[in-house]
């Protein structure tokens, strides 16, 4: 059976918000592009992620997704494919030849339905610029054996708990009423024990907007936070931090570890500079970012260099890869939020669009 | 205090001494506190605190304070410690840098007095060797010589 070759522009590995972003300014530029997604539906990580405003928006950007699924079905010069993966790529001249494999899902349906749809059959793809927009991997709390996580009933990773948001969180914290929910931040981040130097940058900010919208729908509801320092990145923060400080309880501490009590977890921690410990109905690990369960795989294929992190790309640069004609968008680079990952989709693709100028005015003289 | 009272010096001596090394990437999480059994019973102990002061370098404080020499060395801190500061080792180097200092605590440096005198912890003069002769054991000479080598104190009146 022949293999179908797809020509185009460019190729863009992964469609969470920093894919789609890319794909949209590529097609502002001129310049179409195919979207190969791993899963059934578009959308990635941020897919799952709920809208966390209280009485006015928070910018948490969550919300910004279905308006870029919106602008990808507008414009037909985007193609998609769900349910594949690059399994083979090599160097050809100024571009990439690729070979794509369906995958098999046994996921949840997709959410969205676009044209493209899945891929149907192996097919092979000649792209003048590839964009590498994976995503980073959330950080597995079980790791720190510690915490308790799936261990000690009532503890929960902050993923976990943004699933339950809109729905019962008293599924979470074991049947009982969580009047007194705990974070545990930096899980998985700052923890030179695990090689992960590094801050995970959105996992405060997204730890007390949850806090914030459990605090809006059960007032009285006691939050405890506990932390190293609050890194929340952006000026909206400086207000707000001063008024949360006020309806939740800092701790600046890292807990020991927490372990199963009668009335559910119990964190042990330093306060004054005694071991304290105090029960909690729930208590949630803020999981950080790693860097893609697929970064040595990818960065083989494609040549590509990794940061000092592990993630994909170069330190010193903020979307190149080290090989010609490839680019990383997202958190693929490293930890960002969603807003930041849309900007650097479109950085991205401005690189690419770059890379991909000569290519174009030959085939016009051609 | 003012800052000019601290001595910036103190955490690179720390770092320099054997096990001192990690002091320097502590991010006073207080992990080490949470976990540390001392702290839970004695007033004043703090880990965390404790590295704090030779980061800022209050060099005095941290060497005078009797705190430094209650660790149980259960090496707690350190397994839960996400930076790897090994603060059971740190407290080992702040000890050794005290007791070159002189402020080793009064009942070792009773214990060491004893050592370079007697090379032993008691005493042996001629009732106890009398006793041992009584049951048929035979004389012990006290032979400090090497406990002052080790100990680098010299002897005390002549007296070897």
């Amino acid at each position: 059976m022949a293999v179908k070759t797809i020509k185009t522009p460019a190729v863009i590995i992964g469609g969470g918000v920093a894919g789609l972003a890319a794909a949209i300014d590529l097609s502002r530029r001129g310049l179409s592009s195919l979207v190969v997604e791993r899963g059934p539906r578009l959308g990635g990580r941020v897919a799952d992620f709920c809208c966390k405003a209280t009485d006015s928006c928070v910018r948490c950007g969550a919300c910004r997704l279905a308006d870029l699924v919106r602008r990808v079905a507008a414009r037909p010069e985007i193609a998609i494919y769900t349910s594949a993966k690059p399994v083979a790529a090599e160097a050809d001249g100024d571009g990439w030849r690729l070979t794509l494999e369906p995958q098999r899902n046994n996921g949840p349906a997709p959410v969205v339905e676009l044209a493209g749809g899945p891929l149907p059959r192996r097919s092979q793809v000649q792209a003048g610029a590839v964009i590498l927009a994976v995503g980073a991997t959330p950080f597995d709390p079980s790791a720190k054996s510690r915490f308790g996580y799936r261990r000690v009933p009532g503890v929960v990773s902050a993923l976990e708990l943004e699933g339950a948001l809109e729905h019962s969180l008293a599924e979470l914290a074991g049947g009982r009423d969580p009047r007194r929910v705990a974070f545990i931040q930096c899980v998985g981040s700052r923890d030179e024990s695990l090689g992960h130097l590094y801050c995970s940058r959105v996992c405060c900010g997204f730890a007390l907007r949850m806090a914030r919208v459990i605090q809006a729908r059960r007032p009285g509801t006691e939050i405890t936070f506990f932390h190293m320092d609050v890194q929340t990145y952006g000026r909206a923060w400086a207000g707000e931090l001063a008024e949360m400080r006020e309806q939740m309880n800092f701790v600046r501490a890292m807990p020991g570890e927490v372990t199963a009590g009668p009335g559910g977890p119990q964190v042990v921690y330093a306060a004054g500079g005694r071991s304290q410990t105090a029960e909690f109905d729930l208590v949630v690990l803020s999981q950080g970012m790693r860097p893609p369960v697929g970064a040595a795989a990818l960065s083989q294929l494609f040549a590509c260099t990794r940061t000092s992190d592990g993630f994909l790309g170069s330190d010193a640069e903020p979307v190149a890869s080290g090989a010609a004609g490839v680019f990383i968008a997202g958190s693929a680079r490293g930890p960002m939020s969603i807003v930041e990952s849309i900007e650097h989709g479109a950085v991205a693709a401005a690189a690419a669009a770059g890379h991909l100028q000569p290519l174009v005015r030959e085939a016009a003289h051609a | 205090m003012l800052l000019n009272d601290c001595d910036p010096g103190f955490k690179h001596q720390v770092a320099a001494e054997p096990g001192g090394q990690g002091i320097k990437a502590c991010f006073a999480c207080a992990a080490c506190t949470a976990r540390c059994p001392v702290a839970g019973h004695v007033e004043g102990y703090d880990p965390r605190r404790l590295i704090r002061l030779v980061l800022l370098g209050r060099r005095e404080e941290v060497l005078a304070s009797p705190l430094i020499w209650l660790c149980s060395t259960c090496y707690s801190c350190q397994e839960v410690c996400p930076q790897q500061v090994s603060f059971t080792e740190v407290l080992t180097a702040i000890k050794n840098i005290a007791a070159r200092a002189g402020y080793g605590p009064p009942a070792t440096e009773a214990v060491i007095d004893q050592l370079a005198a007697h090379g032993r912890l008691l005493e042996v003069g001629e009732f106890e060797n009398q006793r041992r002769t009584d049951l048929g054991l035979p004389e012990v000479a006290e032979a400090p010589a090497h406990f002052q080598k080790v100990l680098g104190v010299e002897p005390a009146g002549g007296k070897s």
